[in-house]
């Protein structure tokens, strides 16, 4: 440990820690900065870090200086405040003043620092600017604005570092310097979109968000992605009922600062056309009231299969499985739940939840598997999420039966073929937990309301509940007592931490 | 008023290549007979740059005494007791630099660094053009003193007939068995490999010289690690000036207290002087530290050229401050004397500047060059630099207010001591110190915004 005075205070941190990390622990807030990032190499080149250090004649980046005991600090002296001035004034100069119309004004760096800790009155002529290129597509996710580019050289060094695909390069020196793609290239990863966020002004934007909602109107939900078995953690950025985006949300044990481009679309999913919203009894729109009746009239009170789904949180999984009572069960899985995955962050499964299916006592099949399962079964089916049926041999052992139950969120083939259709909740509607592939509990939070009649899966799948079943939940809290008693001892999945929990505790 | 342009190509004759392989010699070339030559004895011959020249007046002498049974502890400490300094501009004590080379360190790099490109500066050409023996037996010897196996000679590109002429020389150590295998027998083993820059001023500063052999654009990185401690593919590496390393063999042949006979306390041996300006003699020079700056002027320099004033001397290269001819004359060039008189030794690319000479104009000359070659990198210098360079050039163009020469200072106070490297204090250090020592010049050209003020000397596309 080293003990070190930060303005004024004392503090003690380990040996190796860096600078910038003590001063934010001793100021409650990080030292202002363009060019550092925590899961990159540091770079110093926005000098916007720098403090004063007793004994040493001139100022230092914090950045790049180790603590060392007994060093004293000054971040907020009129020396440091007057250079971050001089230092924020340099990196105005030549940046446009566009932020009406920028895209991202209300969290560009800049904006926010200068607000803080800049020099009210420009020196500089709006002519005198030197002027680059704006908005050019540089790939499928991301578009480039030269002229706003500050220069820190983070996107620069995460295609370096992070995905060593080394699209981008600063050409050329001086005030001419500037952010592009290497010639005959495009910025074209499967992690491009990391770029836009640790982007610190609006020179990279997305695609995908760009000009849809000005920043500052967006609430956001801490959540996990549902994309696969990664369990990237992000947050889901929203205004009325309407996800605009996943942003990553950094947790160094799972997913450091990043997500892929595919994860960040996921939620596209919450929004799409053929959202189930209504429940349906033989393609025909029913009222929640009338589900009972229509329930007994295909399983007459119980069910013969209960197929899970890995995109169901563990809560849900856990009541399936009550549910199920002495039904044979399996946590099918769809030919789409698997895809390519890669040593970065992806998973080749694409579910959130596998490893919730094992804790949940739910064996998985193969589609074929399934197919004998589900011919075997005398007696009513549940389907609960995924899309089973998506296998061919799956939607011909369902075909002709009239007596499925699905409990989904999109009319999908096992949706098509299922006499009662019962509409749940998409990951962002509902609040719950995935064990992601490390076998890491991730709670993630309710963003948005559901659409239409569609209802939290947990208490469709209450009132399916066998005679003589333990005594049903009445809230999430004494869902998560049930679940958690049952999967989790250790832990209290009401109380998760923000990032995640280990059964066994952490390595 | 001729335009400075003009007076320093009329004035400043230094050596021009000649596409014969050698460089002719047309000017007056060192001190007279009296004065020391340690590094210069070859200078202003034809036939100097060749090993059975160079071997006959005693060259590779010192590497046999080094390689007869010296540890490189030794040798270092020989070179520590000399006093010798960094010949490349910063000064630093180079033994010193040495001694930071970890023991335990298994792969060491040594790197010469020939991009001169300092303006005013051309004495590491000099030496290596009439004397490229005397640097690669320096080399060779340095090599041995840190325990590296691989070093580099990195020379400017635009130095095309030099690289020749180094390449020429190092073949000859190859084939002398200088270099390669078992070196005089001894069992120490070095390549050397002389390596072409692409030509950026930032080239020549050590990690930016690393990161241009590693293959990257030449911008220099943060410190530390030190490139003693962590440089060339990560590995412990010494970079050394020209001039520096040139000085080893003498110090190993003759001591380290024959070195520090001549030269000052602080700063002793020999430096050399490249003069460039309107004096009689301009040229190369070695002169030991100490001298006043009146004696070599009067004496070496044989004064001003006819009809020229002296006004002002730019004494280490054009990123020292500027002094005026009454501040310098009372100055001996050491480092300590020119750091008490408020500017440097630097390279020891001295500028002399006559009387005619438009102060704001040579200003913007050298702005232009140090926006031009700002990497970019660190924000201070990447725009301050070009701020600096448009705020000279509004000047120029007549169109500057009293506020402008304010914004200067406060653009450099933005600047000074906040980056990576050192070039943005190369372009703070005269920016300030012209309008310090003739602000006057400033204020007139503000005054009178006469069209022949507003009309540039200068081609339009070089300024931009």
């Amino acid at each position: 440990m080293a003990r070190l005075t930060i303005d004024g205070s004392a503090i003690e941190v380990a040996d190796g820690t860096s600078l910038f990390d003590a001063c934010r622990l001793a100021r409650g807030e990080a030292l202002p900065h363009f060019c550092y990032h925590p899961d990159l190499s540091i770079a110093g080149v926005c000098r916007l870090c720098q403090v004063e250090v007793e004994g040493m004649p001139k100022l230092t980046i914090a950045c790049n200086t180790t603590v060392r005991e007994g060093m004293v600090v000054q971040t907020r002296s009129e020396k440091v405040r007057k250079a971050s001035q001089q230092i924020l004034e340099m990196h105005l100069i030549n940046h446009p003043v566009d932020c009406p119309i920028c895209d991202q004004a209300g969290e560009c760096g800049l904006q926010n620092q200068y607000m803080d800790y800049g020099l009210y009155d420009s020196q500089v002529p709006q002519s005198e600017k030197v002027l680059k290129a704006k908005a050019q597509v540089i790939g499928p996710e991301v578009i480039l604005d030269k002229e706003r580019c500050v220069l820190c050289s983070r996107c620069v060094r995460f295609c370096n570092e992070v995905t060593k695909t080394g699209e981008l390069g600063i050409f050329n020196r001086g005030d001419r310097a500037e952010i592009g793609v290497a010639p005959g290239r495009q910025l074209d990863n499967a992690y491009s979109v990391n770029t836009v966020d640790i982007c610190p002004v609006g020179a990279l934007t997305s695609r995908d968000f760009r000009f849809q909602k000005r920043v500052w109107m967006l609430k956001s939900t801490d959540s996990v992605c549902p994309g696969c078995a990664t369990g990237c953690n992000v947050r889901v950025d929203h205004e009325a009922g309407r996800i605009y985006r996943l942003k990553p949300r950094r947790n160094a044990k799972v997913n450091g600062s990043w997500m892929c481009d595919e994860g960040r679309l996921t939620y596209k999913a919450v929004h799409a056309v053929d959202r189930l919203t209504e429940p349906l009894w033989h393609g025909q729109v029913v009222a929640w009231a009338e589900v009972k009746n229509h329930l007994a009239r295909v399983g007459g009170g119980g069910f013969a299969l209960v197929i899970g789904s890995a995109h169901q949180s563990l809560e849900e999984l856990w009541l399936l499985r009550q549910v199920a009572g002495t039904a044979a069960t399996s946590g099918g899985l769809a030919g789409s739940d698997t895809g390519k995955g890669d040593d970065i962050l992806l998973s080749a499964d694409r579910t959130p939840n596998r490893g919730g299916l094992a804790v949940a006592g739910l064996a998985e099949h193969s589609a074929t598997e399934l197919a004998a399962l589900i011919r075997a079964a005398r007696g009513a089916i549940l389907v609960h999420g995924g899309d089973p049926a998506a296998a061919p041999e799956v939607a011909a052992a369902l075909a002709g039966r009239d007596d499925v139950v699905y409990l989904g969120t999109h009319l999908g083939v096992t949706a098509r073929a299922a006499a009662l259709v019962l509409p749940g909740a998409m990951w962002a509607e509902k609040a719950g937990v995935f064990v992601n592939r490390q076998g890491r509990l991730q709670p993630f939070a309710q963003a948005v309301a559901r659409p239409g009649n569609a209802r939290e899966d947990w208490r469709v799948l209450v009132e399916m509940l066998p005679a003589g079943a333990p005594a049903a939940p009445t809230s999430l809290k004494a869902l998560r007592a049930g679940a958690g008693a049952a999967l989790a001892p250790t832990l209290d999945l009401d109380r998760l931490p923000q990032d995640g929990a280990l059964p066994g505790g952490e390595a | 008023m001729r335009s400075w342009r003009a007076c320093a190509a009329a004035s400043c004759r230094g050596p021009t290549p000649t596409g014969k392989g050698w460089t002719e010699l047309n000017h007056n070339g060192v001190v007279g007979p009296s004065g020391p030559k340690l590094l210069s004895a070859r200078f202003g011959r034809t036939d100097g740059h060749r090993l059975a020249v160079y071997e006959k007046e005693g060259g590779y002498q010192a590497l046999r005494r080094v390689l007869g049974g010296m540890q490189p502890a030794e040798v270092q400490a020989v070179v520590k007791e000399s006093g010798l300094r960094g010949r490349g501009g910063a000064g630093f004590p180079t033994g010193t630099k040495w001694g930071f080379v970890p023991q335990a360190a298994e792969q060491v790099y040594f790197f010469v660094n020939a991009d001169e490109s300092e303006p005013g500066t051309f004495k590491d050409r000099f030496l290596l053009d009439y004397d490229p023996h005397q640097t690669i037996e320096g080399t060779i010897i340095s090599c041995f003193a840190v325990r590296a196996s691989l070093g580099f000679i990195y020379i400017r590109g635009e130095f095309g007939w030099l690289i020749d002429r180094v390449q020429k020389a190092v073949d000859e150590c190859y084939a002398a068995g200088y270099l390669g295998k078992n070196i005089l027998g001894s069992g120490y083993n070095l390549d050397l490999i002389v390596h072409k820059g692409a030509g950026a001023y930032i080239c020549g500063e050590e990690t930016g010289l690393i990161n241009s052999v590693e293959g990257r654009k030449g911008q220099p990185s943060i410190k530390p690690p030190f490139p003693a401690v962590s440089g060339f593919l990560k590995k412990p590496t010494i970079v050394n000036n020209v001039e520096s390393v040139a000085s080893v063999p003498w110090i190993i042949m003759n001591g380290a207290a024959a070195y520090r006979a001549f030269g000052t306390e602080k700063s002793p041996g020999t430096k050399l002087f490249s003069v460039s300006g309107p004096v009689k003699r301009p040229g190369v020079y070695e002169i030991p530290l100490g001298m006043p700056f009146r004696t070599f002027f009067n004496d070496v320099l044989g004064g001003m050229a006819d009809g020229e004033e002296l006004k002002a001397v730019i004494v280490g290269g054009s990123s020292v401050p500027v002094l005026p001819a009454d501040e310098i004359m009372n100055c001996n060039l050491d480092y300590e004397s020119l750091g008490s008189a408020g500017t440097m030794l630097g390279s020891g690319g001295m500028i002399i500047i006559p009387k005619r000479c438009d102060m704001v104009e040579l200003i913007q000359v050298l702005m232009h060059f140090y926006w031009d070659e700002s990497c970019g990198q660190c924000t201070p210098c990447r725009e301050g630099t070009g701020w600096l360079h448009r705020l000279v050039k509004k000047l120029r163009r007549g169109e500057g207010t009293p506020e402008d020469l304010e914004r200067i200072e406060h653009v450099c106070s933005g600047m000074a001591g906040l980056t990576i490297c050192p070039l943005s204090d190369a372009a703070v250090m005269p920016m300030r110190s012209f309008l310090a020592k003739f602000r006057g010049e400033f204020e007139a050209l503000i005054q009178d915004q006469t069209p022949v003020a507003a009309e540039s000397r200068w081609p339009r596309g070089e300024q931009e």
